[in-house]
C-alpha cells in the first residue's frame, strides 16, 4: 500500500551513496509484483500472521476470547494507543524519535479536563475546549520540532526535555486538586455506544483515517517518507527539510492531543500520568507493525497493525492471568526484539550504531 | 582538546573547521562555564538564603546528591563513548526492590550480589547493542521497560519496607559526626572510576571510541568491549545509587529511581560531557552534579512551585546540549 510513496525516494536511494535498508540491486526493477520488498514488509507481514496465530490460539484456549463482548473490549483498549502511534508514526518516519508522549499527554489531560465543564474552573468550553487541547499537542510538537531542527540537537535529546517540559505544565495545572471532568458530552466519549463500540473508539478510527489521509495525500506525509530515506538526498532535491521535519512533529503533537482528550474522558478526570507507559508502547506498536526506527519505512496502517497485536497480547495474556507487571517487562523485550529483526539481515551495513 | 575534529571523516558540506581565535575562546568558555555557573549560583543563592551555607542545609543537599552523583558518573562513561542509557533510572528502582527484597538474608553485604546483579543488566543491554546493532537508546528504553516490569513484578508494585534498619547504616550515617556516609561513598565511586580511566588504557580507549569509532577500530582497539563494558559501569553505578536510596528511606520502590534519569542526565550535560562522545569526564559531572542539586534546592528556597523542576530540568538539558554538541559529528540529525 505505500509502495508509490515509496518510489520517488527509493528511486533517489539507488543513486545515492549507501541507502540505509535499500533493496539490493537486483530488486531495483521493480517487476516482482508479490515479494516483500525490504525488512518493513517482512515486518508486517511476520505481524500480521502473528496476529491471526495469537488470535487462533487464544480462541482456543479461552471461550471468553472469542466473544463479541472481548473483541469490542479489544478495539476500546486499543483506541487511546491507536491515536497516539498514529501521531508517532509521523515521526519515525523522519527517522527521529519522539519521546514526549507523556509529558505531552499530561499537560493536554489536565488542559482539557479545566477547560470543559469541570470541579475546578468555572470554564465550560466544550468542543472548543478540545480543539484548544489538541492545538496545544500540535505546539508542543511544534517545539520539538523546532528545537530538533534550529538547534540542531538529536531528537530523542529535545523530546526528552520536551517530556520534562510537558510534565511540569501538568503538574502546575494539577496543583495539588484532581479536576474531575462534569461535561456529559465528553463523558460519553467513553460510556455511550454507537453500534456497540464506544464513541472513542469512533474517534479514534476517524482519527486514522485522517493521519492516513495526511500521509497519502500531503506534503507534510510524502516529505516524511523522502526525509526518512535519505535526508540528505531530499535536502539536495529541495525539499525544505526542516520545515517539514517540524510540520511532522507538529502532527504527532496533535494526535498526542487528542489521544489525552481520549484518555481523559475515559479517566474521568484530568491525571498527570494518563499517558503513562503510552510512549514505549507506541513506539513498540509502530515497530512491531514495521514502521522502522531507521526512517521511511512503514506507515500509518503498518503501525496500526502493531496497536492490535499489542493489545491482543495484552488482552489474551491478562486472560489467561499473567500479571500484567510481567507484561510491561515482555514489551520491553518484545520492541528490541523486533528492532533487532528488522536490521538484522543487514546489520553489518549499518556503520556506526550509537 | 584541539584535536577533536582532526579525526572526523571529512563531511563534504562541512566546511573544514580550524580552530581560529574565537571559536577557541568559545572552547574554553565553555570548558570552563560549568565551574563558572557553579560558583555564582552558590553566591546567588547563599545571598538571598545565608541559611544554605549552614551545616545542616548543607549535609541535606550532599544526601540527596549522593545517589544522583553515582548515577550520573555512571552514564557518563556510556555517554563518553557516544552512547546514552536511558535505563538508568528504572534500574536503580529494579536495584531499590532487589535491596529490600535481600536485607532480611544477606543484611549488610547485600550491596555486593545487588550491584552485580545491575553490572549484569548493562553487560546485557550493550551485549544487544552491539551484537544486534540496535541504538542504544532503544536498546536501554526497551531495557527501562523491563527493569519496571520485573520491579513492580518483584515488588507486587507496592513499597517494600526494610525493618533491618542497622543493616543499611553504614550507607547512611554521619562519619565523625559531620561527613555523611553515601557522600564519601558516591565520591569513592568518582575517585576509583577516575584512577581506572587515567591510569589504565580504559579512559583511552573510552574517549577514542567516543571520538571517531571507525578510527579506534582501525587502530585496533576493542571497541565493543570498551562498549559494553562502559554499560557495565553505567548498570553497576545504577545499582550502588538504587542501595543508597533505599538507605535513605528505609524501603525500596519500583519506581523509586524513576525520576532520577532527567536529572542525571542533566548533570552529564550541564557538567560539559558532550552527547556526541569524546569530551568530557567524570570530575565535570561531579561539578554538572552539584549544579543540578544546587538549583533544585535553591528553586525551593526561593519558593517557586514544584511543578517548574522537570520543567527546569528539560530546558536545561535542551540548552546544555545545544551548547556542547560537537555537530561536525551528526552528519545527518535523527
Amino acid at each position: 500500500m505505500s509502495s508509490p510513496d515509496t518510489a520517488q525516494p527509493r528511486a533517489a536511494d539507488a543513486a545515492g551513496p549507501a541507502p540505509p535498508l535499500g533493496p539490493g540491486p537486483a530488486a531495483s526493477g521493480g517487476r516482482l509484483v508479490w515479494r516483500p520488498r525490504g525488512t518493513d514488509a517482512v515486518q508486517t507481514t511476520a505481524s500480521l500472521a502473528a496476529l491471526v496465530l495469537m488470535i487462533l490460539v487464544f480462541s482456543v484456549l479461552d471461550a471468553q476470547f472469542r466473544s463479541w463482548d472481548n473483541v469490542v473490549a479489544v478495539v476500546d483498549a486499543a483506541a487511546v494507543l491507536a491515536v497516539v502511534t498514529v501521531g508517532l508514526t509521523f515521526v519515525l518516519l523522519l527517522g527521529a524519535i519522539d519521546l514526549s508522549v507523556e509529558g505531552v499527554i499530561g499537560a493536554c489531560a489536565l488542559t482539557v479536563a479545566l477547560l470543559v465543564a469541570n470541579s475546578r474552573t468555572g470554564l465550560d468550553l466544550g468542543v472548543l475546549g478540545v480543539a484548544a487541547t489538541v492545538a496545544l499537542g500540535a505546539a508542543f510538537g511544534l517545539l520539538s520540532g523546532v528545537l530538533s531542527t534550529r538547534l540542531r540537537i538529536p531528537s530523542f535529546l529535545t523530546t526528552l526535555g520536551v517530556y520534562a517540559i510537558g510534565l511540569g505544565v501538568a503538574t502546575i495545572l494539577f496543583s495539588g486538586e484532581r479536576p474531575i471532568v462534569e461535561d456529559p458530552w465528553l463523558g460519553d466519549w467513553a460510556s455511550s455506544r454507537f453500534l456497540g463500540f464506544t464513541i472513542v473508539s469512533w474517534v479514534a478510527a476517524g482519527a486514522i483515517l485522517v493521519g492516513w489521509l495526511i500521509q497519502r495525500y500531503t506534503r507534510v506525509g510524502r516529505y516524511a517518507y523522502a526525509i526518512g530515506g535519505a535526508e540528505d538526498i531530499a535536502r539536495l532535491s529541495g525539499v525544505p527539510v526542516a520545515r517539514y521535519k517540524t510540520a511532522a512533529f507538529a502532527v504527532a503533537g496533535a494526535f498526542y492531543g487528542l489521544g489525552a482528550v481520549m484518555a481523559t474522558s475515559q479517566l474521568g478526570s484530568g491525571v498527570v500520568q494518563a499517558g503513562s507507559g503510552l510512549n514505549f508502547s507506541a513506539i513498540a506498536a509502530a515497530v512491531i507493525g514495521g514502521t522502522l526506527l531507521v526512517g521511511g519505512r512503514g506507515g500509518v496502517l503498518q503501525s496500526m497493525i502493531g496497536v492490535l497485536v499489542l493489545t491482543v497480547l495484552q488482552n489474551g495474556l491478562i486472560l489467561a492471568g499473567v500479571s500484567p507487571y510481567a507484561q510491561q517487562a515482555v514489551q520491553g523485550v518484545i520492541v528490541v526484539v523486533a528492532v533487532a529483526a528488522a536490521t538484522w539481515p543487514v546489520r553489518h551495513r549499518l556503520g556506526v550504531v550509537k | 582538546m584541539s584535536t577533536d575534529t582532526a579525526p572526523e571523516v571529512a563531511r563534504p558540506s562541512e566546511a573544514p573547521r580550524q580552530p581560529d581565535g574565537s571559536s577557541r575562546v568559545r572552547r574554553e568558555l565553555v570548558r570552563f562555564m560549568p565551574l563558572i555557573i557553579l560558583a555564582v549560583l552558590l553566591v546567588l543563592l547563599s545571598l538571598r538564603n545565608p541559611d544554605l551555607l549552614t551545616q545542616r542545609s548543607l549535609t541535606t543537599m550532599a544526601d540527596s546528591a549522593a545517589p544522583l552523583m553515582v548515577l550520573a558518573v555512571g552514564i557518563t562513561v556510556v555517554i563518553l563513548c557516544g552512547g546514552i542509557d536511558l535505563s538508568i533510572g528504572a534500574l536503580a528502582s529494579f536495584a531499590s526492590v532487589l535491596t529490600a527484597l535481600w536485607v532480611p538474608s544477606m543484611s549488610g553485604a547485600v550491596v555486593v550480589p545487588v550491584v552485580l546483579v545491575c553490572a549484569l543488566a548493562g553487560v546485557v543491554q550493550g551485549w544487544i547493542h552491539i551484537a544486534a546493532r540496535v541504538p542504544s537508546f532503544i536498546v536501554t528504553l526497551g531495557g527501562m521497560s523491563l527493569w519496571t516490569g520485573l520491579a513492580l513484578a518483584f515488588s507486587g508494585a507496592s513499597t517494600v519496607a526494610v525493618t533491618d534498619i542497622a543493616a543499611l547504616r553504614w550507607a547512611f550515617t554521619r562519619i565523625g559526626g559531620t561527613v555523611p556516609s553515601a557522600l564519601v561513598i558516591a565520591l569513592g565511586v568518582v575517585v576509583v572510576l577516575g584512577a581506572v580511566m587515567r591510569f589504565t588504557p580504559f579512559g583511552r580507549w573510552v574517549a577514542s571510541v567516543g571520538h571517531a569509532e571507525p578510527a579506534a577500530r582501525l587502530a585496533g582497539l576493542p571497541v565493543s568491549m570498551v562498549k559494553i563494558a562502559a554499560f557495565g559501569v553505567s548498570g553497576a553505578c545504577a545499582g550502588l545509587a538504587g542501595v543508597l536510596l533505599v538507605a535513605r528511606t528505609f524501603s525500596g520502590a519500583p519506581t523509586l529511581g524513576e525520576s532520577l534519569l532527567l536529572p542525571a542526565v542533566a548533570a552529564v550535560i550541564v557538567g560539559g560531557t558532550a552527547i556526541t562522545g569524546g569530551h568530557g569526564g567524570l570530575f565535570r559531572t561531579v561539578v554538572g552534579a552539584l549544579i543540578v542539586v544546587l538549583l533544585r534546592t535553591g528553586l525551593s528556597l526561593i519558593g517557586v512551585d514544584a511543578g517548574f523542576e522537570p520543567i527546569f530540568y528539560g530546558v536545561l538539558i535542551i540548552i546544555a546540549v545545544s551548547v556542547t554538541i560537537d555537530r561536525s559529528k551528526v552528519a545527518v540529525l535523527k
